[in-house]
């Protein structure tokens, strides 16, 4: 236990020692969008699902940076450790593989539940955003950064350079949040039906409408349904994350 | 007793299709120092990440003070300190002190005593005004000394140090020498790889030389000379021998300009009646050498079938 506590200790410290680099840039851009859109812009537009467009966006805003967080951590962490091949620590100790993998998972969740819980304040404080459902908004927040933080370290094994982490930005990660209505609700489609299609089968449509309703009480999703579907990304992604590393996927030759 | 380390039958095959280890079997005994030698490429690092879990061999097995490798590598992890050849150290953020506590962190020791090994093994490889520095401010020989204290830290019952010595000053290298040998004195069990010959010859009690991937001799040093470049007598008489004396095929003779060449030693009565019965015929021996070949010859001759390399 000791051996897990202190990798995850530095999985931990490596973003914390350098917190001006990994947490203030995406705590700092979230919060400059909530001044702009809840205070300067907030009376010019209209009503979403009932909501003002600032509280409408909010959840998605908080969702986004904890997942982001929650996937660079392990991605960058994961690269780095192989290129500089310092890896080996962890490989050649008495780590069990599968701990090495939920550390550094673990420090992921982390890292994005830091963010979140600093741009929620913010939202707070500056808009006086409350939660309605704080229990199921914290189940689910944990759950998105624990599918996202896995999906990350797979990031981390997969790719061979920096390069691949953002190949996966542009092409995996952006879409599918920016065309998962983190910005806009289905309704506003009407006359975009591409984008509606699109938005309709994305999964992160449903994860980011059922966050929504547990947070400002939206019906178009469920609470339950998009809590299932972020449980259940949680589950195969942190799966194949452990037989990854089990297997010494790009760790072994 | 169960070997400390056993190779059994090791294959690996890299995925560009190097065949780096073809069959490897060497047993190493509890408490042994054992030198592991070989050209660049023979396989040494090839066999020593095997048990370090950072290469998955295509077959057969290696037990760690019995535990497998592969299939019970936590076990087997913590039995050994590798001091890998490659500087694979981390430069990301920890300083050096941090290093060796986290390694130590990793082999399930406690932050207070890490903190107090950490202390003693700075102090000990002259790192103690570098403990707060990054990896990267470091030169090559300081960074060969923190892999040495990483490997420690946990004072684990075998080590296995992959070129320890190499690029390191002099002061250093005895430095390592000593401790090595007090290491075993105190019941370790150590695996060197060095292509320093006389570094091994000196230090180690048994050698074990890899070619191709496979083992083609072990032995002690002494052992591994006398058996394979037998010692060489050379016996000078006066006058010039013309032919071989009887009696001394099985020394392989052979007349070179100014001497008798003989394989053997003095010790052996054979030899000895030889030189008796020269002086019955009035010849004068005038000078009797002998010859004893060094690892580095022996080291050479089994290593040469490769006429490629160096043609
Ligand atoms: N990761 C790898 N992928 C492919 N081939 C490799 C890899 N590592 C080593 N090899 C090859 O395997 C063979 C054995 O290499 P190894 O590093 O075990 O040799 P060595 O005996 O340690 O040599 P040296 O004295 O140079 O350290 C070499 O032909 C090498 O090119
Ligand atoms: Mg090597």
């Amino acid at each position: 236990m000791i051996g897990f506590y202190t990798y995850f200790k530095r999985e931990v410290a490596r973003f914390m020692q350098d917190a001006l680099n990994t947490i203030a840039p995406s705590a700092t851009s979230v919060i400059l969008y909530i001044m702009i859109f809840g205070v300067a812009l907030a009376t010019r537009l209209g009503l979403v699902e009932g909501q003002s467009y600032t509280r409408f966006m909010m959840p998605g805003l908080i969702l986004v940076s904890v997942i982001t967080n929650s996937f660079y951590n392990p991605a960058f962490s994961i690269l780095q450790s192989r290129l500089y091949g310092n890896i080996a620590d962890v490989l050649s100790s008495p780590l069990a593989t599968s701990q090495i993998a939920l550390a550094v998972i673990l420090a992921g969740m982390l890292r994005g539940l830091v963010v979140g819980t600093l741009i929620s304040l913010t939202a707070w404080l500056v808009l006086g955003f409350q939660v309605q459902e704080p229990l199921f908004t914290l189940l689910y927040l944990l759950l998105a950064s624990m599918g996202f933080a896995a999906l990350g370290s797979i990031a981390g094994l997969w790719t061979h350079g920096w390069e691949g982490v953002n190949v996966i930005t542009v092409f995996f990660l952006d879409p599918l949040v920016l065309l998962g209505g983190v910005f806009y609700s289905l309704e506003m489609l009407q006359s975009a039906p591409l984008l509606k299609t699109i938005t309709e089968i994305n999964p992160f449509t449903t994860i980011i409408g059922g966050l929504r309703a547990a947070m400002i009480g939206t019906t178009e999703i469920s609470v339950e349904s998009g809590l299932l579907l972020t449980g259940i990304l949680a589950l195969i992604f942190v799966s194949l994350a452990l037989v990854l590393f089990h297997r010494g996927y790009h760790l072994k030759a | 007793m169960e070997c400390a380390i056993s190779f059994q039958n090791l294959h690996k095959t890299y995925a560009g299709h190097v065949e780096a280890l073809k069959g490897l079997s060497l047993d190493v005994q509890r408490g042994e120092f054992m030198g592991l030698l070989g050209l660049n490429g023979a396989g040494k690092t090839t066999s020593i990440n095997v048990i370090a879990g950072l290469v998955r061999p295509t077959s057969g097995s290696v037990l760690v003070n019995g535990f497998d490798a592969i299939k019970q590598y936590r076990l087997a992890h913590a039995q050994v300190g590798i001091a890998p050849q490659e500087e694979v150290l981390d430069s990301s953020f920890l300083n050096v002190m941090q290093i060796l506590v986290y390694q130590a962190g990793y082999f399930g020791i406690a932050p207070r005593e890490a903190t107090k090994r950490a202390d003693a093994l700075l102090q000990e490889f002259g790192l103690w005004e570098k403990r707060k520095s990054n990896v990267v401010e470091l030169s090559g020989g300081m960074k060969r000394r923190l892999i040495l204290a990483k490997a420690l830290i946990h004072d684990p019952p075998i080590l296995i140090l992959d070129e320890p010595t190499a690029g390191v000053d002099v002061a250093l290298r005895h430095h390592i020498w000593e401790r090595m040998t007090a290491l075993n004195k105190a019941g370790k069990t150590i695996l060197l790889t060095t292509h320093y010959l006389e570094e091994a010859e000196q230090l180690c009690k048994r050698i074990a030389i890899l070619h191709n991937g496979g083992l083609v001799a072990t032995g002690s040093p002494h052992e591994l000379i006398t058996k394979i470049l037998p010692d060489q007598l050379e016996i000078r008489t006066d006058p010039l021998l013309k032919a071989i004396p009887e009696g001394l095929d099985k020394f392989s003779p052979h007349l070179d300009e100014d001497c008798l060449c003989l394989q053997g030693s003095l010790s052996d009565p054979q030899v000895m009646n030889a030189l008796v019965s020269l002086v019955q015929h009035s010849y004068k021996i005038i000078s009797v050498e002998q010859k004893r070949a060094r690892l580095e010859d022996v080291f050479l001759q089994l290593t040469s079938t490769d006429k490629t390399r160096y043609p």
